[in-house]
């Protein structure tokens, strides 16, 4: 259904697909309501806010790519390289690009089949959307044994600190990817208006703000966490109890601490 | 210096002639914003082997699909930092695909941000007028923002992780997006 005018229901929606925040077959039906059903009024509230997010792009800290990223690019639209593989790290295992070829020729497959009409588009958003879900558990549970096995990998302990002496946290810090799976147990969930707030300590300078979560019922939680390339001499891991939805620093009680040295 | 809209009328000439299979105009596109695009990338990815590894697919897919492009669908430097940023989230979440292949990073050093502007082609008085409107946002706001556009976060798992009602996450989200928009509205 087409709409007349911007409401604050249809400005939510617009915002949640614009960040990117829509889970999958939502966003699918989001996005047939844009193309298929053509509404004017939502794809231009969708537009102004990638317009606005593009503009909070501009203020990240600037990272420049290697220069050679150029000519590998140019040489491979110059048609000089067929195949994508210069793209991509040289040794991919056989059975993941297989997938990945197949599960693209299915889709190009169902996508050209299925053009013409609505109800079959619909179920093939449907699977798309089921697809990426799945691919997306797969990719978990893939992150959390190759972490957990690979030789670079470092261990951090965090123990409870203050009113939660038997809470228990540890950090699995794959370095070669600048990555930390951080688990969480017998935590007991923070009060209503409270959260957890997780903190980067530097040797020098304040901490850093990490993420803002909360613990499950039976005191667990588990966060998969970049490290800012722009961090270095970690010194410290440590939660606080913080109001709700987090604070530029610190202001709360420890919960959980670790030393990095 | 070229103002906004100068700017998005060269990126549209631009998007025309590499839907031409003009690799000139590739060239170009990829000067003007390989630096914003790149320090997206690096923003959620993390390390500079992966990002480079996505910004190389970024722009060949800006390449491939730019005859798809539609004016009526965004600007192109937001048309672009769409794909950049899907792209990142999907290579986070299959990070450990690349690692059980046994396949080491090209580059696993860390870097300092470069100082100075992303790119010329955002202007520093824009730049500005974003850092205020950021600034200008509640904590309530912002968190959620963050989590959804950076760490690929869908509205319930943000609810889930700061506990709080989806509704309020909802709320926040819409009302930190229309905030910003107000804010910045003169550069849209």
């Amino acid at each position: 259904m087409k709409h007349s005018q911007i409401t604050d229901d249809l400005q939510g929606q617009a915002s949640l697909y614009a960040l990117g925040a829509m889970p999958v077959g939502e966003a699918s039906e989001y996005v047939r309501h844009l193309e298929d059903e053509d509404c004017a009024v939502c794809r231009k509230a969708v537009t102004e806010l990638q317009s606005v997010m593009s503009l909070v792009v501009s203020t990240l800290p600037v990272h420049d790519p290697s220069p050679a990223l150029k000519a590998r690019l140019l040489e491979q639209a110059q048609g000089t390289r067929h195949a994508r593989t210069p793209f991509s790290p040289a040794k991919r295992r056989w059975i993941d690009w297989a997938a990945g070829v197949t599960a693209a020729a299915v889709l190009v497959l169902l996508a050209a089949v299925m053009s013409d009409n609505a109800e079959l588009r619909r179920l093939r958003d449907v699977l798309t959307a089921r697809i990426s879900e799945l691919q997306a558990q797969n990719d978990e549970q893939r992150l959390l044994v190759a972490t957990l096995s690979s030789s670079d990998v470092r261990v951090v302990n965090l123990a409870g600190q203050g009113s939660t002496p038997a809470a228990t946290g540890r950090i699995f810090w794959n370095q070669a990817k600048g990555r930390w799976l951080f688990y969480v147990y017998s935590l007991p969930p923070a009060p209503d208006e409270r959260s957890f707030q997780l903190w980067f300590v530097p040797a020098g300078g304040n901490p850093v703000s990490v993420s803002v979560f909360n613990t499950q019922p039976d005191g667990s939680a588990a966060l998969d966490i970049p490290v800012p390339g722009n961090l270095s001499d970690l010194m410290a891991a440590a939660v606080t109890t913080e109001p709700a939805g987090g604070v530029p620093q610190p202001t709360g009680p420890f919960a959980l601490l670790g030393s990095l040295d | 210096m070229p103002d906004q809209r100068d700017i998005e009328r060269e990126d549209h000439e631009l998007l025309r002639r590499m839907a031409a299979k003009d690799s000139a105009a590739l060239d170009a596109f990829y000067e003007r914003y390989n630096r914003l695009t790149f320090s997206l990338v690096m923003r959620i990815v993390g390390n500079r082997a992966d990002a480079e590894d996505v910004i190389l697919d970024v722009f060949w897919q800006a390449w491939q699909q730019a005859s798809r492009y539609d004016v009526s669908r965004g600007k192109p430097v937001s048309w672009l930092l769409t794909i950049a940023r899907t792209r990142a989230i999907d290579c986070i979440r299959s990070v450990a695909r690349q690692r059980t292949t046994g396949d080491q990073p090209e580059d696993t050093h860390k870097e300092s941000p470069t100082p100075g502007e992303t790119d010329m082609f955002v202007l520093a008085d824009v730049r500005q007028a974003v850092q205020e409107a950021l600034r200008t946002l509640s904590e309530e706001q912002r968190v959620p923002l963050e989590l959804a556009y950076f760490q690929g976060m869908s509205h319930s798992e943000i609810a889930a992780a700061l506990r709080q009602p989806l509704g309020t996450v909802k709320d926040r989200i819409r009302t930190g997006m229309a905030h910003l928009k107000k804010r910045l509205k003169a550069y849209l």
